[in-house]
C-alpha cells in the first residue's frame, strides 16, 4: 500500500466523469433527441428506411454498442495512464466483499 | 409430421441434457458459487449469460410481431431495452460491483445502513421477479406442449422441475453455464431464418443490410391501400408516451435485479465494463434482427396472402389459423382477401418463419428449442434472484445472521425449488393479472430500484431515511398513475400506463433529495465508501486519504 495525493485520485474521477457525461449525452441525442424530431426526420433517408425509422431500429442499438466498447477501451487506457492495472486485474478479488 | 415430432423432440430432449448436464459439472460447492460465481465468470461469457438471463420468451417469440403491429411506435421497446445497458454499465453496474455484496438489496440495506430498506428492496425483488417468471413458465409450457403434443399444464410442469432441479444444483455457476450454452442456442435459432428469409426476398444474406429495400416497398404498398403507414411516427400513441416509454424501459433495465446480479459475477469493475460492452452486442444482434423480421413477415402477408383467392391461401396459413394466431375472413364477400381482413397474433411472425420460408422440419425443431432456451434462461436467473433475496436478504442478514455456509446453501437451494414449483403452479392458470403486472414490472423498477442506486452510488449525502421515502414515494406515484391512467382515464400529455416510470423515477429522486437533505448525513465511514466506487480496486479512499495497492497489479 502506498499513499498518493488526492489530486491525482481526482484527476482520474474528473476524467471518468468526462467520459461517461460525453458517452450518456451521445446516447441521448441518436435516441431521445431523434425521436423528438422523428417527424421532421421522415423526408430524409438512408439505405433505403427513412431516417427516422431507421435510428430506431438501428442507429440508435449500434451507437449504444459503439459507446460501451469505446467506453470500456478508454477506460481500460485511462486506467493504465494513472498506473494502475499495468498486466490485467482479472484474476484479483475486492478487499472489501462480504465473500465469507 | 411424425418426422417432425421426432426431430424437434429429439432437439429439445439434447438441449435439455446439456442443461442438466452443464448443472452437474458446475455443482456449487459454497455460498459465493450459489450467488455469485465465484465472481470468476469472463467478461465475453458474462456478455453471453447477461443476453440470456435478459432475452425471454417474449423478446424471442414476441418482440418482432409487436413492431410488426405497431410500425414505428414498436421501436421505442429495441432502443429502450438496449438504452438501459448504457446507464446500467455507466452508471451502475461496476459500482455495485465494487461494493462487492451478493446482491442489489443488500447493497442498499448496507450502503443506506437501512434493515427497512434492504427489506422493502428485497420485497421488490421478489414481486417482480416472480410475476416476471410466471410469464417465462407459461410460454415454455405452451412450447413444450404444442411439440411434445401433450397439454400446456405438462409442458409447463416439465419446464419447472428442469429449472429447479439445475438451478438448485448448481446456483449461480451452474445458471451462468447454461445462460452461455442457452445464448447461443437461442441466437443460433433466431438469425438462421431471418437469415434465409432475405436471401429469397432480397438476394442478399445480410438481413440488416436488406430491409431497407423491403421497408421502402412497404412505404409505397401502404400508400396504395390507404392504410396508416408503417414508418410513420407516433401513429399509436402520442410522441410524449414514445419518450416517456423511452425513458422507463431504459431505467427500468437498469433497475432490475436479476440483470444487476450477473454483473456481481465477474472479478472486478473493468470486467463488469466489459460484460456490459459484450452483452449488449450480444443483445443487439436479436435486437436488430426483429425489426428485420418485422418487415419481411409484413411484406409477406401483404405481397403473397392478401390480394389471394380466399380459396387458395398458401399453405402454411392453415395451420396458424388453427391454432387461433391468423385470422381471414372475407368480410365484404368478394372472394379476396384484403389485407384489412387479416388479423394477426405478435406471436405468430418469428414461430411461423420457418414454414412461411420453407426451411424444413430441422429448423422449425431448433425454433422450438431456441424458444425455450429464451424462456428457460429467463426464468433460472429470475429463481436464482428470489431464492438469493429469500435465503441471504432475508434470512441471513435478517432472521440468523449466525448460520454455517452449509446451512446458507441448504437455504438457498430450498428457496429456489419452492419458489420455481409456487410459479410453476401459478403459471398453469396464469390470472390475467400477470401480463398486466409484466408490463409495469420497467415502470415498478424505474420508480423504486433505478433512483436508490443511482443516488447510492454519485450522492454521499443521501441517507437511510432518504432512499426509504424515496422507493416507497417511487412505488405510490408509479402505481396511482398506472391506476389514473388505466382506469380513471387522467393522463398527462397522452402518456399511459406503461410510461409511468418517468414520473415514478422524478418522484422517487425528488423525495429522497429532499429528505435526505432534511435529515443526519451518513456517517463518514459510508460516505467514505461512496467516494471509493469512484476508484478501481486498486485504489482505497478513507479518511480524506487515497492509498493504492500496487500489489494488485500484478
Amino acid at each position: 500500500m502506498r499513499k498518493i495525493d488526492k489530486k491525482e485520485a481526482d484527476a482520474y474521477f474528473r476524467a471518468r466523469v468526462i467520459l461517461i457525461t460525453s458517452c450518456l449525452a451521445i446516447g441521448f441525442i441518436v435516441s431521445y433527441l431523434v425521436v423528438f424530431l422523428a417527424e421532421s426526420l421522415l423526408n430524409f433517408s438512408f439505405n433505403g428506411f427513412p431516417l427516422s425509422y431507421y435510428m430506431g431500429a438501428q442507429g440508435a442499438v449500434i451507437t449504444f454498442i459503439l459507446l460501451l466498447f469505446a467506453n470500456a477501451i478508454i477506460s481500460d487506457k485511462l486506467d493504465a495512464k494513472f498506473g494502475l492495472a499495468k498486466k490485467t486485474n482479472q484474476e484479483m478479488d475486492t478487499g472489501n466483499t462480504l465473500n465469507q | 409430421m411424425d418426422t417432425q415430432f421426432l426431430v424437434s423432440l429429439a432437439l429439445i430432449v439434447a438441449t435439455f441434457g446439456l442443461y442438466i448436464g452443464i448443472a452437474i459439472f458446475n455443482k456449487a460447492k459454497e455460498t459465493s458459487d450459489f450467488y455469485v460465481a465465484n465472481r470468476s465468470v469472463s467478461s465475453v461469457y458474462n456478455g453471453m449469460a447477461i443476453g440470456a438471463d435478459w432475452m425471454s420468451a417474449a423478446s424471442f417469440i414476441g418482440m418482432a410481431g409487436t413492431i410488426m403491429i405497431l410500425g414505428y411506435d414498436g421501436l421505442a421497446y429495441i432502443m429502450g431495452w438496449t438504452g438501459g445497458y448504457l446507464l446500467l454499465t455507466f452508471l451502475i453496474a461496476p459500482q455495485l460491483r465494487k461494493y462487492g455484496r451478493y446482491t442489489v438489496p443488500e447493497f442498499i440495506g448496507d450502503r443506506y445502513q437501512s434493515d427497512v430498506a434492504r427489506l422493502i428492496a428485497a420485497l421488490a425483488t421478489i414481486i417482480i421477479s416472480f410475476t416476471y417468471s410466471i410469464g417465462q413458465l407459461s410460454g415454455s409450457g405452451v412450447v413444450i406442449g404444442r411439440l411434445l403434443e401433450v397439454n400446456t399444464a405438462t409442458g409447463t410442469m416439465i419446464g419447472v422441475v428442469l429449472i429447479a432441479f439445475y438451478s438448485a444444483l448448481g446456483g449461480m455457476k451452474g445458471i451462468t453455464w447454461t445462460q452461455v450454452a442457452q445464448y447461443v442456442i437461442l441466437i443460433t435459432a433466431y438469425l438462421i431464418p431471418v437469415i434465409f428469409m432475405s436471401l429469397q426476398l432480397t438476394n442478399n444474406p445480410i438481413p440488416w443490410l436488406s430491409y431497407g429495400e423491403i421497408v421502402g416497398q412497404l412505404q409505397d404498398l401502404d400508400k396504395q391501400l390507404g392504410v396508416s403507414e408503417y414508418v410513420v411516427p407516433f401513429t399509436e400513441a402520442t410522441k410524449w408516451q414514445f419518450l416517456a416509454l423511452l425513458f422507463t424501459l431504459m431505467a427500468g433495465t437498469a433497475g432490475l435485479p436479476h440483470v444487476i446480479g450477473r454483473f456481481f459475477t465477474v472479478p472486478t469493475m473493468k470486467a463488469a465494463r466489459w460484460s456490459g460492452a459484450w452483452a449488449l452486442l450480444f443483445i443487439g444482434l436479436l435486437y436488430l434482427s426483429a425489426p428485420a423480421y418485422a418487415a419481411f413477415s409484413r411484406f409477406i402477408l401483404m405481397t403473397k396472402v392478401a390480394g389471394s383467392s380466399i380459396n387458395n391461401l398458401p399453405a402454411w396459413t392453415s395451420s396458424w389459423v388453427d391454432t387461433g394466431q391468423l385470422s381471414v375472413a372475407d368480410q365484404n364477400g368478394d372472394g379476396i382477401l384484403q389485407w384489412t381482413e387479416l388479423i394477426i397474433s405478435k406471436d405468430i411472425v418469428v414461430m411461423a418463419t420457418p414454414e412461411i420460408a420453407d426451411l424444413g422440419i430441422f429448423v422449425i425443431g431448433l425454433m422450438a428449442a431456441g424458444a425455450m432456451a429464451a424462456a428457460l434462461s429467463t426464468a433460472g436467473g429470475l429463481m436464482i434472484s428470489i431464492s438469493a433475496a429469500l435465503s441471504h436478504d432475508i434470512y441471513f442478514r435478517s432472521i440468523n445472521p449466525n448460520a454455517s455456509d452449509k446451512k446458507r446453501l441448504s437455504v438457498g437451494r430450498w428457496s429456489i425449488i419452492i419458489a420455481t414449483v409456487v410459479a410453476g403452479l401459478v403459471a398453469l392458470n396464469p390470472p390475467g393479472a400477470i401480463t398486466q403486472i409484466v408490463a409495469w414490472a420497467f415502470a415498478l423498477a424505474s420508480g423504486s430500484f433505478f433512483p436508490a442506486l443511482v443516488l447510492g452510488v454519485w450522492w454521499k449525502r443521501s441517507n437511510g431515511p432518504g432512499v426509504i421515502a424515496g422507493m416507497l414515494t417511487g412505488l405510490t406515484v408509479t402505481l396511482a398513475y398506472i391506476f389514473a391512467a388505466k382506469y380513471g382515464g387522467f393522463t398527462i400529455l397522452g402518456i399511459i400506463d406503461t410510461g409511468a416510470g418517468v414520473f415514478g423515477a422524478t418522484s422517487a429522486i425528488i423525495t429522497n433529495i429532499i429528505v435526505s437533505l432534511a435529515t443526519q448525513a451518513p456517517p463518514q465511514k459510508i460516505q467514505d465508501e461512496v467516494i471509493d466506487l469512484r476508484y478501481p480496486e486498486q485504489i482505497t479512499y478513507k479518511n480524506g486519504e487515497v492509498w493504492i495497492d500496487e500489489s494488485k497489479n500484478a
